[in-house]
């Protein structure tokens, strides 16, 4: 836990604030929950930085795959959950490939995910995909543009998913309401518009 | 059998361990439990039981109880039964009346957690110990005379040195060598980190050395096909390949008197057939008569008869008077005798091609420390120009990928060890460019600088203060312009926390290195074991790193596990002192573990005989009646004709089925009758 000092004055208390890890920032059973949902051994990053390299995100933003294992290893639970970051990961598996301790970053990318979803840290944009796919099948449903391109292409103008079996999507939705996806979507966007 | 007349008296000694036990277990309760057990006497304890004062404790006893069996509980027997068997032999009775129970390493170190449980498991082991020394018998090791030779596997700096020490200790040596010439990998580096003398030069006296010195019997070209026998006595059959070329002494031999081969090439000259030459990893020609490089030891051509079309053309240009070639050769076997073996056999890079991700084999620039070394050396096959192999031109960006396949734990080639000394290599190879190439730099990509040796951090240090760039993290991969061919080297600098994509105008790999291809065959043959991580076993990591756990094997150099010259070197020093005790003591004793058989019940049926790995076992007639009998020189005790046979007429000393029922009985009957 950081020092505290009172200065009595907000913004010269937030330059001034004490960025130093202590173990008391950590908190174990992150590490542990982390490992048992991505089912891979998270606690044996050495840090070599292959996954970062590898990443094809990591050159475009501020996302550093390796830094999310730190933070797992370290049970870093607020910084890793609150970093908006944890959702610019592509889910290409490159870093998976080659990591050479043979761990799966993507999944615990995925973890993380799962863990701050429970905790209601989600970005409106993958919200309004759990909306969409909820009505349609689909997280990027087809439009009019994709449709005449299909076309111009010689395919059908709709895929032969939900869009051209409709009746399959009532499944869709059992799965999604069993984990309470869609009613959570909702509650989280229409609080934030209120 | 024990003479059942024969009253058990016996001591039960408990060691603390310091804590190591003594923490995680009473020993109280032990001891208290101990002086219950049928036959025990005395039940004492002591905070290290190996000391001076604890094995005091047990000689006194012996003679003030008058004890006929003694059990040590504490560590393994592999680190102490010597010492208490010793103790035994000093209190006055036979050193075989002793028994150990392991109450540190199989109970204190695993039950760290559960002082009653490890308490529980303790009184069992005692107790099994207890029941086995009850029926303990006097046994008397044997004694074998030791051949006064040794055998040197391999001839690279581990093996010429050992060779070099055992020759001067006045023991004849016979050094084998499988290629055409000594000096190994060594003989292909430039310069030796850190101090980076030229590897060649101080090399080349030590391959003279073995060519000339009185005791060493030197046998290049030449494997191993068969080993007999065991310490003090092994028989081994060399195969000499077909070399199509006479040495002068040969040549004699044939008549040719003041013939055989000079080394003048004139052959190589005129011979038609064009090969890589394996020494100058691929990158320079050889002809189908060949020598490695100008320094080989013995200078002596070879013919690769896998490639020589016979035309004869070398015949006719060595001339008359030599006469040294002779196109139908064929390998020819010679048995030698030794008291004991050096495996020295070094080892090879894998096949770094196979992690694609880093293009070797793909991409024209991407080389392997191996083939630096020899582009930057001045025999090498550009006199040592570093030069790009796509366009000959002068690399000013060269990237090194450290730890390539070391340390990954992802199966394939790669291995999940340390190969120690591509680090340091590394940092040599950095400094030579930089020494010969104005304005270029290196970029060290790495995950830790291993710089662990005697002078290693201050060449680091060096390195560094010379300009070369360190890039804290492990490559992810690389491409290949294809119109430049450079080349871009794609990781994340872990310290900046930024992904890097650096174009670098060639890139080295400091590939992993492994086993030779055929340690496999040779470990067999020798008896040998491997560790996990493929190298040869050694007979302890700590207290005998030179031995092996077969008697009068030894090792030496990179075989029994990566290391650079200097630790090969005192490694081959200490297995040629260990190889030559064997030797200048005359006779081993041969622990008296033998397979027994029972004449009277032993059928004769021979069945066993295939069973025995070491073929220790034979028929013979004895009284008009075929039986089975044991070279004892030959058992190893393993066991396995003894639960084989059919009849029950194999008794293994020491471990006999009486003894083991009663440990098992003990056990599960927890000294109830039985
Ligand atoms: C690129 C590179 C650079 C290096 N630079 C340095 C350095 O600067 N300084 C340093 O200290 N170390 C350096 N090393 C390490 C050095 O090469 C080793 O420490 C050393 O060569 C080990 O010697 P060795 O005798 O154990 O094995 P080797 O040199 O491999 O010799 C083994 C010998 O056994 C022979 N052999 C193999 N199998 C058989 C068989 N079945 N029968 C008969 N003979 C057989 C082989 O032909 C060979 O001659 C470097 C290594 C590499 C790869
Ligand atoms: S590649 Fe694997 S070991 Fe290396 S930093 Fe990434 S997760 Fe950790
Ligand atoms: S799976 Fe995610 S973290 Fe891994 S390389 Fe791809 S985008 Fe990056
Ligand atoms: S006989 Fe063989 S070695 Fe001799 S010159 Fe011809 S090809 Fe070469
Ligand atoms: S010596 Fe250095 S480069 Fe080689 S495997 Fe070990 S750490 Fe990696």
């Amino acid at each position: 836990m950081a020092n505290v000092k009172d200065y009595g004055n907000a913004e010269l208390e937030e330059k001034l604030s004490d960025t130093s890890y202590y173990t008391t920032d950590s908190n174990p059973q992150f590490l542990e929950d982390v490992k048992k949902i991505s089912r891979t051994a998270a606690n044996m990053c050495f840090q070599c930085g292959t996954c970062t390299g590898s990443c094809p995100s990591a050159p475009r933003s501020s996302y550093r795959i390796r830094l999310f294992m730190r933070r797992g290893v370290l049970g870093l639970e607020k910084e890793a959950l609150n970093d908006p970051d944890l959702w610019l990961c592509t889910t290409c598996y490159s870093c998976t490939d080659r990591c050479p301790r043979g761990l799966a970053p993507t999944d615990v990318i995925m973890a993380m995910r799962n863990l701050a979803f429970k905790v209601d840290i989600v970005p409106r944009n993958f919200l309004k995909t759990v909306q969409l796919i909820y009505k349609t099948g689909h997280g990027v449903p087809n439009n009019d543009v994709n449709r005449a391109a299909r076309v111009k292409l010689g395919l059908p103008a709709d895929p032969p998913t939900t869009h051209s079996y409709p009746e399959f999507i009532p499944g869709i939705q059992k799965i999604m309401d069993f984990y309470g996806m869609k009613d959570k979507a909702d509650r989280i966007l229409a609080e934030e518009s209120k | 059998m024990a003479d059942t007349k024969e009253e058990s008296r016996i001591g039960v000694f408990i060691c603390h361990c310091g804590t190591n036990i003594a923490g995680s277990l009473s020993i109280e309760d032990v001891k208290k439990y101990a002086e219950t057990l049928d036959g025990v006497v005395v039940a004492d304890d002591y905070q290290y039981m190996c000391s001076t004062p604890g094995q005091s404790k047990i000689i006194d006893a012996i003679k003030e109880h008058n004890l006929n069996g003694v059990v040590v509980a504490a560590c393994s027997p592999r680190l102490h039964e010597p010492t208490f068997r010793t103790a035994t032999e000093e209190g006055g009775l036979n050193k075989f009346r002793f028994e150990m129970a392991n109450i540190r390493d199989q109970n204190s170190w695993v039950h760290m957690h559960d002082w009653e449980g490890a308490t529980e498991k303790a009184k069992d082991q005692v107790l099994i110990a207890v029941a086995k020394c009850r029926m303990l018998e006097d046994l008397q090791p044997k004694s074998v005379p030791v051949e006064h030779a040794a055998l040197v596997l391999g001839a690279g700096i581990g093996g010429m040195q050992a060779a070099l020490d055992l020759a001067s200790a006045g023991i004849k040596t016979y050094l084998v060598e499988k290629l055409p010439t000594v000096g190994g990998r060594m003989s292909q580096l430039d310069k030796t980190f850190p101090t980076l003398d030229c590897s060649q030069c101080i090399l080349t006296p030590k391959m003279v050395d073995v060519g000339r010195h009185p005791n060493i019997e030197l046998r290049t070209y030449t494997e191993v096909e068969k080993v007999e026998g065991y310490i003090g006595n092994f028989t081994i059959t060399l195969r000499k390949k077909a070399r199509g070329v006479l040495d002068p002494t040969e040549a004699e031999a044939r008549g040719y008197v003041g013939g055989g081969c000079n080394g003048c090439g004139d052959c190589a000259e005129v011979c038609p057939v064009i090969k890589p030459n394996p020494f100058e990893m691929g990158m320079a020609p050889r002809k189908a008569i060949y020598i490695y490089h100008a320094q080989v030891m013995p200078l002596l051509y070879t013919i690769d008869f896998d490639s020589c079309v016979k035309c004869g053309l070398c015949v006719d240009a060595c001339g008359p008077e030599k006469r040294a070639i002779d196109l139908e050769s064929v390998d020819t076997f010679e048995e030698i005798k030794v008291g004991t073996c050096i495996l020295a056999i070094g080892y090879d890079y894998i096949p770094i091609e196979e992690k694609r991700e880093w293009g070797y084999k793909q991409f024209d620039n991407v080389i392997t420390g191996l083939e630096f070394e020899r582009l930057i050396c001045a025999s090498g096959p550009t006199t040592g120009h570093l030069i790009r192999p796509s366009d000959g031109q002068t690399p000013m960006k060269v990237g090194f990928v450290l730890c390539a396949g070391s340390r990954d734990n992802t199966g394939g080639v790669a291995k999940p060890y340390c190969s120690r000394f591509c680090c340091m290599y590394c940092l040599k190879h950095a400094h030579q460019i930089m020494e010969k190439i104005p304005g270029a730099v290196p970029y060290l990509f790495y995950m830790d600088i291993r710089a662990f040796g005697k002078m290693y951090e201050e060449f680091y240090y060096r390195v560094q203060s010379e300009g070369a760039k360190f890039i804290r993290g492990r490559v992810a991969n690389i491409l290949e312009d294809p119109t430049t061919k450079n080349l871009t080297v794609y990781t994340e600098d872990t310290l900046l926390g930024r992904p890097v994509a650096m174009e670098m105008d060639m890139v080295v790999l400091a590939a992993a290195v492994q086993p030779k291809a055929d340690a496999e065959k040779i470990r067999q043959m020798f008896g040998v074991s491997k560790s996990q991580d493929g190298w040869l076993l050694e007979a302890h990591p700590k207290l005998n790193p030179c031995g092996t756990t077969t008697a009068g094997i030894y090792l030496a150099g990179v075989c029994q596990g990566p290391k650079d010259i200097p630790d090969t070197v005192a490694q081959a020093e200490g297995a040629a002192s260990a190889a030559s005790i064997p030797i200048h003591t005359g006779e081993v004793q041969l622990e008296p573990y033998f397979a027994q058989c029972n004449e009277e019940i032993c059928a004769g049926c021979g069945m066993c005989l295939n069973q025995c790995p070491y073929g220790a076992l034979a028929l013979v007639e004895k009284n008009g009646r075929t039986v089975m009998e044991v070279t004892e020189a030959k058992c190893k005790g393993c066991g396995t004709c003894g639960g084989f046979c059919p009849g029950g007429a194999i008794k293994m000393q020491h471990f006999t089925s009486p003894q083991i029922c009663a440990q098992i009985d003990a056990f599960l009957l927890k000294g109830e009758d039985y």
